[in-house]
This record gives C-alpha cells, structure tokens and sequence, in this order.
C-alpha cells in the first residue's frame, strides 16, 4: 500500500490496531474480520478477568470470602461455555460484532432464567448482567485495551489507527511504538508534527488501513518514501530494512536537567498528574518540577470510607510532600460523589461507581459540593493537608467550583481547620486555589480570581461541559475537540483573568499532552502544564524547539477563527516549520 | 463411557455457590462431563447450564462423563455432591 510518508525512517512491528471513530454498537462485519472481532474478545475476556480477580481480592480483604464468592461466579461465567463460547459462535455465523454478540449470548441464557421460578436465579442473572456487561465494557474501551496492550509487548508495535486523536496520543507509551501508520482525516497535520516530534516513522493518508490490517500482523513501513506492507515476505522485509539509515523508533531522550525554556528563553514548568506517590518516581525521572495535581482520592478506592481518618490522610499526603523534595505539591480535595465519600465498604459500593475512580461527566453532588455537605470529613482531609505542609511546599485545591460562595465556604472551613490545628502545627502559607472545569467557574474566573491564591484548568471537564459530549459515547465522541474555538476562549479568558489578578494559572487536562495544542496553550500565555508522567518527555521536547514569540502570534490568530475545521487548517500550515528544527534536534542527540 | 444418578439432599439444591464448587471439580477432569436432570442435560463445566436445571433439593441429577480420567471424575462429583457440596452446605 501507498500513502504519504510524514516522518523518515523504517518500522517493522506487530501491529496495534485502534480504532477511535464512533462505532455503532451493533453491526455485520466482513468474513475477513471475524478472526479480528474473536481476538478483540478474548482481549476484554482477559480484561475482565483481570479486574473480576482484583476487585474479589479487595473485597476478601475487606469483607470476607463469603462475598468475594460472588466474584467467583463470575469468573466462572467468563469461561462459560453457554456466553463466550456462544457469543464466538454468533460472531462466526451471524457475522455480528463482539459487542452485539455477547449481548445476543446473555440474552439466550437470561430468558431461559427467567422461565425458572426461583430467587436465587434471578440474583444469578444480575451476575450474570455484571459480567455481559463488563465484557462489552471492556470491548468498547478499546482505547484503555490498546495502550495496555502497547505496554505489555514485548517488543515495539506498529500502531494502525484510522485517526491518532490527542486522547490516544497522551495516553500511549511511546517508547513501545516504532512506527505508526493513519487511514488519515483531519489530524494528518497532527500526526506528522507528532511523528517527527517523536522521530517514529510514519505513513499517512491509507485509506483504510486500519480495516486491513488485523491486530498482530507484521507491518513494515517506510516513512520516506510512503510504503507499507502486511505480513511482507523475508525478502521485502531484508529490503526495506537495507534501506534505512539509521536505527527507527529512537524516542527523544526523556531525561533531562535543570529549568525547562522555549527555544526564545521563556521558563516553562511541568509538573506531574499523580496518583499515587508511587508515581512520583516516575515523574521525576522525567523531569517533573513537582505534582501540579494529586488526585486524593485514589486514597479512598477500595475502601471503606470510615476508615480514611485525619492520619491515615495525614501520612499518605506527608509520604507524597518528602518524595517531592522541596518541590510544589498541590493535593486536590476529594473529587468524589458525596456517597463515595460517606459510603461504607460494601459489594455493591466496589462494583461499577468505584473503579478507576473515574468522575469525568458526573454532575451531581461531587467535588466541592460533596465536601461542603460534610464538612468534618472535608475538614479532617484539609488538617492532615494543613499538618503534611509543615514539611515542604503544599497547595490546596478545591475541585467541581461553580460560584463564589462555593469558595468562600470551604475557605472558611480551611480556617476552620487551622484554628483547630494550632499555628506552630502549620506552614503559614498554604495557597488556596479552585480547579477551573465548570463553564460556570470559566466564565466568573475575573469574579473567582479575587478570592483564591491560583487557579488550575481542567481541561477534561471543561470540554465536557462546554461541548456537552460524553466522551465515553463512541455516538458523540467525534465531537470531543479540544480545539473548538469555544475551548479556546474560556482557556484564555482563565489565563486572562489570572494575569490580571496576579495569581498563577496552570492546566492539568490531557489537551496540554499534545504536542500541537501544548504549542498553543504556550502562546496563550499559559507556562505551568501538569500532565501523566508518560507525557512529560514529549512534551519538555516539545517545549524546547517551540518559538513563544512564533506560538503567541499564531494563538492570536486562532481566536479569530470560528471552527475547528478553520484552526485545524490553520495550525497545519503555521506550525509546519517546527518539525524541521525538532527533527534536526534529535539528529543531534 | 460412565454414569452414575444421585439424588441432591443439600438444603438450596445446586445454586450458586454449588454449582461454581461443582465447575471447580468438573474443570480439574479432561473428560467431557454432562449433567443431566428431568428433561434437560448441561454441559457440567458450565455454572450457567448449571443453574438452567434449577436441581432442588431432593432432584436426582445424573452425571456422566467421558474421557480418560471419566471414572475418577464420576466418582469424585457424586461425592461432591453427597457431602451436600462439601464445606458450604451448613452455611447455606
């Protein structure tokens, strides 16, 4: 196949195919794709299976054998003849896909429970659910399944994809992957610009690649030229390798030492996303100039919330402040539902709601609202903050803000608190700030920026919001862009308000992870970015070979343009003179 | 080939948590393993056909296995199921 090669080099792996494009959650696929649709089972079989063994780990830890038994069962049913096997069948004969298939399997044995008249069965037919549900879960989330599968090869992958969105390109390890390869769409720019960023080889422009090449087929591609093969015989393979210069797939070098500028001399910091104080290691062997987001309440999964108290928070936050060293740490406040916060430990607590924590969508009583609902809980989590700053630089930060009152209501508690703690327990300044993710809180930043000490965007929920697109809807997902002109505004319109106040501004959401919106964050003025550990290499590499004078001009343009087709067009052709100096760069390394 | 019939005296019959016990036995044998009960015979290593013969209590189920190792696997389900499913018959 022939394409349009975007970044030099030559790149032979098994491929990782993933599809970003909205799927329908029902439909036929080509005889060809069958064996595609199996393995992609198996995959959320083995997924499932994964998660069933740790959530039955924790809840016999917590609560006994008795209910962990429950997870068993479902184990049991994931090697069910009667579902995976029937729902491989379906997919054989009925050509349906995974998803569908498991959905039709569930069905046949479910009404053939409810035609049995007993209790037990119909509680049998929930697990049941749980697990058809979980198995359709994981297939649809194929985007967690491929960077996972990214991480376990064991060696490096082409990547087939139809398009490289940000969310996937912040979310892959890099260094697994030695060449990719794009049917194509309106992220070619973005594509290249990343490919040569990262020095991957890189065939653009396929077509329908990422519907030819099934998952773990050998792919070989020549950046240079545009070329790709599957499953290409010895001879080709010895060819194409004779052709390449140099070895493919050197990442850039993810270390690095002292202050991060743009190539024109401006200080840029990068902080980390954590979770887990684990994650810090990670963090500072790339650099990271402290945690610009912890996410608190990681603590809180798999637990019963009665047993969070004022220490057990106190030595997890303290752990997190010495492992940074005298750099900044900024522990976000709960960003729970208010019954994740109060709930005890029970199955169901463990079930759905609780795992990976994920929050993104949920507008209910959560964040900020969740905690001044229960203030003792909220003020026992700021005590154990207030006591762990005694020891190094610490920041508050208060998520899901939509009003003013909102804040002065929790800094009252934050006050509250200290009294309570007593001065010589505390560092005397501990900044408040407020999490920037509400259109709300976006459009009254001028109002917000009166009252708190910094503020922190959060782009995740704030595209959420502002597009109103659940990302998690493969039907809406499409309409994620980070690059909607709307976006854009309220990102600025923050920065404004915060320059204008005199308090710092930072952004924590995956749309700082891509090298191209990076590039115009910078020209927006922004200068702190918190992202994924993974993230920091690419994007300290970014940051060095990125003109600031070059990016504030082009950021200006963009807001004047009025869709994301017009910026898309627009970024393409005004960045298209970095990739040479970031190549150049890597050549010198 | 081999069959035995046994009659099922635990207090719930084979739910559950019987059926996940009898699947954990069943796997351990090569052989191919069917349970059958009235009108209906499953697949025994498979705690959803298990469940579809809503086995109660004082049910006779037959077992039959094939394979290698159908003798031992025969004799150890029936006594699985004698012992009302091992550990966890009182409890239920």
């Amino acid at each position: 196949m022939k394409g349009v090669g975007v970044s030099p080099g030559v790149a032979v792996g098994p491929a990782v195919v993933a599809i970003q494009r909205t799927q329908i959650l029902r439909f036929t696929v080509a005889p060809s794709q069958v064996s595609r649709e199996l393995s992609a089972l198996q995959r959320a079989r083995e997924h499932s299976r994964e998660q069933l063994r740790q959530i039955r780990k924790r809840v016999a830890a917590h609560s006994g054998p008795d209910l962990a038994f429950i997870f068993d069962a479902q184990l049991l049913m994931l090697d069910d003849p009667l579902l995976v096997d029937r729902a491989e069948a379906i997919v054989k004969t009925k050509l349906a896909n995974a998803e569908w298939a498991v959905h039709l399997a569930m069905d046949e044995v479910a009404t053939v429970l409810d035609g049995a008249d007993d209790p037990y069965l119909s509680e049998r037919k929930g697990d049941l659910h749980d697990v058809a549900g979980r198995l359709r879960m994981n297939l649809r989330n194929d985007t967690g399944g491929v960077r996972d599968l990214v991480r376990r090869l064991d060696r490096p992958c082409v990547l087939v994809a139809d398009e490289l969105t940000p969310s996937l390109v912040a979310q892959l390890d890099w260094t697994h992957v030695s060449g990719f390869a794009t049917d194509a769409g309106s992220w070619t720019y973005h594509s290249a610009i990343l490919a040569r960023s990262l020095g991957v080889p890189a065939v653009v422009g396929l077509g329908d690649i990422s519907q030819r090449v099934s998952p773990g087929a050998i792919v070989v591609l020549d950046g240079a030229s545009g070329e790709l093969w599957i499953d290409p015989n010895a001879q080709v393979r010895r060819e194409v390798e004779a052709r390449a210069g140099r070895a493919s797939g050197a990442p850039p070098s993810t270390s690095r030492h002292g202050p991060l500028s743009t190539r024109d001399g401006v200080r840029v910091t990068i902080q980390a996303n954590v979770d887990r104080v684990e994650d810090l290691w990670a963090a500072k062997h790339t650099g990271a100039d402290g945690v610009g987001l912890y996410r608190s309440e990681f603590l809180l999964s798999g637990y019963d919330s009665n047993l969070i108290t004022e220490e057990y928070q106190y030595l997890a936050y303290r752990r997190l402040v010495e492992a940074s060293e005298g750099h900044q740490v900024t522990i976000r406040a709960f960003d729970v539902d208010d019954q994740q916060l109060t709930a005890t430990a029970t199955p169901l607590h463990f079930r759905p709601a609780h795992e990976g924590s994920r929050q993104t969508g949920h507008a209910g009583l959560r964040g900020i609202r969740a905690s001044l609902a229960h203030p003792e809980v909220f003020k026992s989590q700021i005590r154990a903050v207030l006591r762990a700053s005694a020891l190094g630089p610490v920041r508050i930060m208060f998520p899901f803000v939509s009003a003013v009152e909102e804040v002065r209501a929790a800094r009252r508690l934050v006050e509250e608190a200290r009294e309570e703690l007593g001065e010589d327990r505390t560092r005397s300044e501990v900044p408040v700030g407020v999490m920037i993710e509400v259109p709300a809180a976006a459009l009254m930043a001028g109002a917000l920026a009166r009252e708190v000490d910094f503020f922190t965007l959060g782009t995740n929920d704030l595209i959420h919001y502002t597009l109103a697109v659940d990302r998690t809807d493969e039907r809406v997902s499409g309409l994620y862009q980070p690059l909607h002109p709307s976006v854009l505004r309220l990102v600025r319109l923050v920065q404004r308000a915060g320059a204008r106040q005199g308090i710092p501004v930072s952004i924590c959401g995956e749309m700082a992870s891509d090298p191209v919106i990076l590039q115009l964050l910078i020209g927006f003025g922004l200068r702190t970015f918190s992202m994924a550990p993974s993230a920091i290499g690419l994007a300290s590499h970014v940051i060095q070979q990125t003109s600031a004078a070059h990016v504030t001009t082009i950021a200006a343009r963009v807001l004047r343009l009025g869709s994301v087709a017009d910026i898309e067009t627009y970024l393409g052709d005004a960045l298209d003179d970095m990739p040479a100096n970031v190549v150049s760069s890597i050549r010198e390394e | 080939m081999t069959s035995a019939a046994i009659t099922v005296t635990n207090q719930l019959g084979m739910h559950a948590r019987a059926a996940a016990r009898f699947v954990h036995m069943a796997s351990m044998f090569d052989a191919r393993i069917q349970v059958e009960c009235g009108s209906r015979t499953v697949d025994g290593k498979s705690i959803l056909g298990l469940l579809l013969l809503v086995a109660s209590r004082g049910t006779t189920v037959t077992v039959t296995a094939e394979g290698v190792d159908e003798v031992a696997a025969v004799a150890a389900l029936l006594e699985l199921v004698r012992s009302g499913f091992a550990d966890g018959a009182s409890s239920e």
